[in-house]
């Protein structure tokens, strides 16, 4: 098989699960199938919106983000139900699984898509063979549809998994590129959305193709170091590698929630506040992480978004000290405005074991209580090993569908297959 | 005012005062520099309201004549100029002169400046020194005493008295103590001078780095006189005031722990070189931390790891090591910062338990204490 | 404007007799809030009020002398222990309150006493006013606090609630009409606008107004044919009045110095001749002040104030002057 892959290069499979929600809800239920179905939040509040539908729902029109009342409006029948992120999860865990029986090199990207590596997987055959294999895999013990491409880097797997929906495997090679998407608008790219567009059209460019050849001078005027980038991939340029430890470079867990109304309410709102650091501290805590620096998103009325943060003398990882700088960066920074949104995040998070507390000569007394404690664990450490016994990790699996029904989620339950 | 002066002494007055005026002041008047003629001699003024500093210079000095004070009075002129002026005047003797309304002319040689000078009078004014309220310390004395605390300050304005070193003067002996809260330098000495008097006052970190690098190192007397809102330092002409901090300094006796459960004795050098090392590979910033444990036989082992960089363990032989064994962390910087101001070759360190403070002094010498504040592993 | 502390006794009765009582029973406040419109004399209270606390002349408990170092260098600002914050830029910025903190970390330079005065203290920026309520609320020793401002509804209640607020009150017409004559007003224009507003930006458009000068002649052309020919002045508001005054604004502005014709008349009657605010119609006034009793001009005043109110509920305008007009004709009156 050796002669299918490039003598040099690499193999890049970008495996997207179709509509995953709704396809996982119909795996449960079967009676589901080959109906309009639609998975959105909450119905009777602002974020009544589709997450995702089928590919029945689509035929009505019926979008992602479209509003729940203009789904209906286009497609009566259409079924509705809220997200239920405990199933979505065990599917994709699953899938994963099943990803990295053909190789270790499996990058998760969110829930329901994952780059993979396979330039040594030769002896398992050709890189069209391993895609089939992987999606009749994945279709019949999982009842779960996806696209596959194969390209020699991320940037083309990826645009090539969506030329075919559902159950497509399409193979982009480089050489295809002049014919297969420089014709595109610059849109139809992937990383180039409208605003980005808009900057692209200033300068002239409006295909892929256009982009290819823009002048650089003009791209990093317009976009920086990005236009660059983008110019290289349009034509068909990637270098980035598939690192499956991508996903634990942690660099910040932030939780945010658009309010059911745009309140002006000081308690109202620092009571959200107070919510919202509670799902940051049980995320830290699930992964083992402490946050260094604390910050807060605000959305205004008017759409205005402010951030603002605090780097912290001691990295912190409870709800309470959470909480307590939140609240105290609101404080100083909301202007009285109505806000639509509140967001609460742990920047510059580390390992837990990596994190230290330095001890204050007026307070160390409250820590010190608790040395006998600490000085137990070590020398249990000491004698079975540090993965037998770890402070403040009581890991409580399952529980987090609770934490709240976002209409988007973290990827971090995808730590626990480490 | 009316006066003829020395050129190379009215320079170095003026640069030792311009050490004390910055551009940056809401104060009008601090861009300038006060100068007062009396019949003993001419004083200039340089201040940024929070460290003011003057020098005199005498009228005679060994039977030389310096200055010939021919009009007595006082003026304020801009700083900036007035400093760059004297520098590149031509001849050896200087004559300034205050006409009407604050215009003074500088004249050397054929060159002669007009500047628009400032009344003296809205000038700040220092405190009146009552002479028998005085203490008398060396000059390196007190320079040892401000290095081996100052450093310990707190750089954060949210404990303001915190920036400042805590003096206080009691039963003959002066005790000065810095705290950032996570570490603590405590110097004591012998004074000459009242015996009978207390004080306990908040000088700010930064006036005392800035007069210790003013002063010189040698044994003359410094005498130090303490009024209600400032402290004033006074060398052979040479006037140094610094204003006080606001507040009661918080009571820090009871902070040092007296007893010990860990008691160990190592060179200072072989120490402060391993903890050295091991700080090498610590990550940059807050998390310079190193870990010590004790060890049989003697040892100590120090070290660090940091994941993404590396690991680094040193066994460091001690003199002794009593009592219980222990593992501690630490912020490396804070360790050197302490080991560097201890004097003698062996060094005695108290640990008092992994989450409390401890505590360095020189074998045999506890005029001066270090204490740090460990770090807390999650 | 206001140097002295016998002016501010004069213009602001009230701001003085709180300063006063505070300062003499040495009961002075942590933080003072100075409220009030432009041109009240709020930021001349607070130099005086500082002079006041640390002149070394000071007679009757309070009044500063002015001369002495440091009533000198407060004015001057190079006082080193009363510091005064301004907006730099559009607003009052967290940096310059910690600024200030640290300066109050520090005793004072030369006495005990301290003092810093915010102007414009609503425009600070919400770090700002965050910075500040700390500080205002672990207050020193013998440090005074003023703020400033022409806004007080924006100042953080927190705030408010910590300082003693003291309310200016709009300037008596006889000041107004001294800052008016110092920005180049003529002396007849100035002693008419001072009493139609407080306000010295609109003072200054309304001087500048071609529209102003010919309402005052038109409204002084309506009173003579009032006087003279009663009927012809319905005419007239045909024919001149109605042309100049369409806006109810301008109606409004009209009526007011319609009443300040017949204030004037008043004040004739009752020989405060130096109240006079049309100074050239004093001849006619005198004559038409025999004419009238002091009763029936009280009337006359309250119909134009009556036809004010009525002027601000949808009413049309055509119809009220020309009852106005018969209303204020000798003798008869019609509602």
């Amino acid at each position: 098989m050796q002669e299918m892959y490039p003598k040099k290069g690499r193999v890049i499979l970008h495996v997207d699960m179709n509509s995953f929600y709704a396809s996982v809800e119909m795996a449960y239920d079967s009676s589901l199938k080959g109906k309009p179905l639609a998975i959105a939040g909450n119905v009777e509040e602002r974020r009544g919106i589709i997450v995702t539908c089928s590919y029945e729902a689509r035929r009505f029109g019926v979008k992602t983000t479209m509003p729940l009342w203009e789904a209906k409006k286009l497609c009566p029948q259409l079924i509705v139900k809220s997200p239920d992120f405990d199933k979505y999860r065990t599917a994709s865990v699953a899938m994963f699984d099943l990803l990295r029986q053909y190789t270790s090199l499996v990058e998760p990207v969110s829930i329901d898509e994952g780059y993979m590596d396979i330039t040594e997987c030769h002896e398992m055959g050709s890189p069209i063979e391993i895609a089939k294999s992987i999606q009749q895999r994945i279709f019949q013990t999982l009842d779960l549809p996806c696209s596959i491409g194969i390209a020699p880097n991320k940037f083309l797997a990826k645009t090539a998994s969506d030329m075919k929906k559902p159950m497509g495997i399409t193979i982009l090679r480089k050489r295809d590129v002049p014919d297969k998407l420089w014709p595109l608008g610059v849109t139809e790219m992937h990383g180039i959305g409208e605003k980005t567009a808009e900057k692209l059209e200033s300068i002239g460019v409006r295909t892929i193709g256009d982009l290819s050849q823009a002048n650089e001078m003009q791209l990093r005027h317009a976009l920086g170091i990005n236009g660059l980038k983008l110019k290289n991939r349009a034509n068909g340029e990637d270098n980035r590698g598939v690192d499956p430890d991508s996903i634990y470079e942690h660099k910040s867990v932030g939780n945010s929630t658009t309010l059911p109304y745009d309140s002006t309410n000081e308690k109202e709102l620092l009571t959200v506040i107070h919510t919202l650091s509670e799902k940051v501290a049980f995320r830290l805590k699930r992964k083992n992480l402490a946050g260094q620096k604390i910050g807060i998103t605000i959305r205004f009325k008017n759409r205005k978004t402010i951030t603002r943060s605090k780097t912290l003398l001691n990295p912190i990882t409870s709800h309470k000290n959470i909480s307590e700088e939140a609240k105290a960066l609101f404080k100083i920074h909301w202007n009285g405005d109505a806000v639509r949104l509140l967001g609460v995040t742990a920047f510059e998070v580390i390992e837990k074991q990596e994190a230290f507390k330095q001890l204050d000569i007026f307070s160390y007394q409250q820590d010190a209580k608790k040395e006998p404690l600490f000085s137990a664990i070590e020398k249990l450490q000491a004698k079975y090993g540090k993965k037998a016994l770890q402070k403040g990790t009581d890991y409580t699996g399952g529980t987090s569908a609770n934490m709240g029904a976002e209409t988007s989620f973290s990827k971090d339950f995808l730590d626990r297959q480490r | 005012m009316r006066f003829i002066i020395q050129r190379d002494r009215l320079i170095q007055s003026v640069q030792d005062v311009m050490k004390a005026v910055t551009s940056r002041t809401t104060i009008p008047i601090l861009t300038g520099i006060k100068i007062t003629a009396t019949e003993e001699g001419v004083t200039f003024t340089g201040s940024d309201s929070d460290i003011s500093i003057e020098s005199f210079i005498p009228a005679e000095e060994g039977g030389d004549e310096i200055v010939e004070i021919k009009e007595t009075g006082s003026i304020v002129l801009q700083a900036r100029f007035f400093s760059e002026i004297v520098k590149k005047l031509p001849l050896g003797t200087v004559e300034m002169q205050v006409t009407n309304s604050f215009q003074t002319i500088i004249r050397s040689g054929k060159a002669e400046f007009n500047l628009n000078g400032l009344d003296a009078d809205e000038y700040p004014h220092l405190p009146q020194i009552e002479e028998e309220k005085t203490l008398k310390l060396p000059a390196d004395l007190l320079k040892t005493l401000i290095r081996q605390t100052v450093f310990a300050v707190s750089t954060s304005e949210t404990r303001p008295i915190l920036t400042g070193v805590n003096w206080k003067i009691e039963n003959g002996q002066i005790i000065c103590i810095a705290t950032d809260s996570h570490r603590l330098a405590m110097r004591s000495a012998p004074i000459e001078g009242e015996e009978q008097s207390s004080y306990s006052v908040v000088i700010p970190g930064k006036s005392l780095n800035e007069l210790s690098k003013i002063l010189d190192d040698t044994t003359d007397l410094i005498d130090i006189v303490i009024t209600e809102n400032q402290v004033l330092f006074k060398a052979k002409h040479l006037l140094f005031f610094s204003r006080l901090l606001e507040g009661n300094y918080p009571d820090t006796s009871r902070l040092i722990p007296t007893e010990s459960k860990t008691d160990v004795v190592v060179h200072t050098k072989d120490f402060l070189q391993a903890i050295d090392r091991a700080s090498l590979l610590a990550r940059e910033g807050r998390n310079n931390v190193v870990k010590l444990s004790t060890m049989d036989g003697g040892f100590l082992e120090i070290s660090s790891n940091t994941p993404e960089i590396g690991k680094v363990i040193e066994e460091v032989q001690t003199e002794t090591i009593d009592g219980e064994e222990l593992k501690i962390s630490f912020s490396a910087k804070y360790m050197m910062d302490a080991l560097k101001t201890l004097e003698g070759t062996e060094i005695r360190v108290k640990f008092t338990g992994a989450m409390r403070p401890f505590v360095i002094h020189s074998l045999n010498d506890e005029t001066i204490t270090q204490l740090i504040l460990p770090v807390r592993t999650y | 404007m206001i140097g002295k502390w016998n002016e501010l006794e004069q213009i602001q009765p009230d701001v003085y007799r709180m300063l006063k009582n505070s300062r003499i029973k040495n009961r002075v406040a942590h933080a003072y809030l100075f409220e009030g419109g432009k041109g009240t004399g709020k930021r001349e209270a607070a130099l005086l009020f500082a002079k006041s606390l640390f002149c070394e002349q000071i007679t009757e408990g309070i009044v500063p002398c002015d001369h002495c170092v440091n009533c000198k260098r407060i004015q001057s600002g190079n006082h080193p222990d009363v510091h005064v914050l301004e907006p730099d830029g559009l607003s009052i910025k967290k940096e310059q309150i910690q600024t200030l903190q640290e300066e109050f970390s520090k005793k004072a330079v030369e006495s005990s006493k301290k003092l810093y005065a915010i102007f414009h203290a609503d425009k600070m920026t919400n770090q700002a006013a965050n910075s500040l309520l700390k500080f205002l609320e672990e207050p020193n020793r013998e440090t005074t606090a003023i703020l400033v401002t022409e806004q007080v509804q924006r100042i953080l209640p927190t705030i408010l609630s910590r300082c003693q607020v003291i309310s200016f009150k709009p300037l008596s017409p006889i000041y107004f009409k001294e800052t008016l004559l110092q920005n180049g007003v003529s002396p007849s224009n100035a002693t008419v606008i001072s009493h139609l507003t407080q306000n010295l930006e609109e003072a200054l458009q309304m001087n500048s107004q071609e529209w102003f000068a010919q309402a005052q002649k038109i409204m002084v052309k309506l009173y003579e044919t009032l006087r003279s020919n009663p009927l012809k002045a319905l005419l007239y508001l045909q024919e001149e009045w109605f042309a100049h005054f369409k806006e109810k604004e301008q109606i409004d502005r009209g009526l007011d110095l319609l009443f300040l014709i017949y204030k004037d008349l008043l004040h004739v009657q009752l020989d405060k001749r130096n109240q006079l605010v049309f100074n050239h119609l004093e001849k006619v006034l005198e004559h038409d002040a025999l004419l009238i009793s002091s009763q029936r001009l009280a009337e006359k005043m309250s119909v134009i104030l009556d036809a004010k109110k009525r002027l601000l509920s949808n009413t049309n305008t055509q119809l009220l002057m020309e009852q106005l007009v018969l209303n204020l004709q000798e003798g008869s009156s019609f509602v």
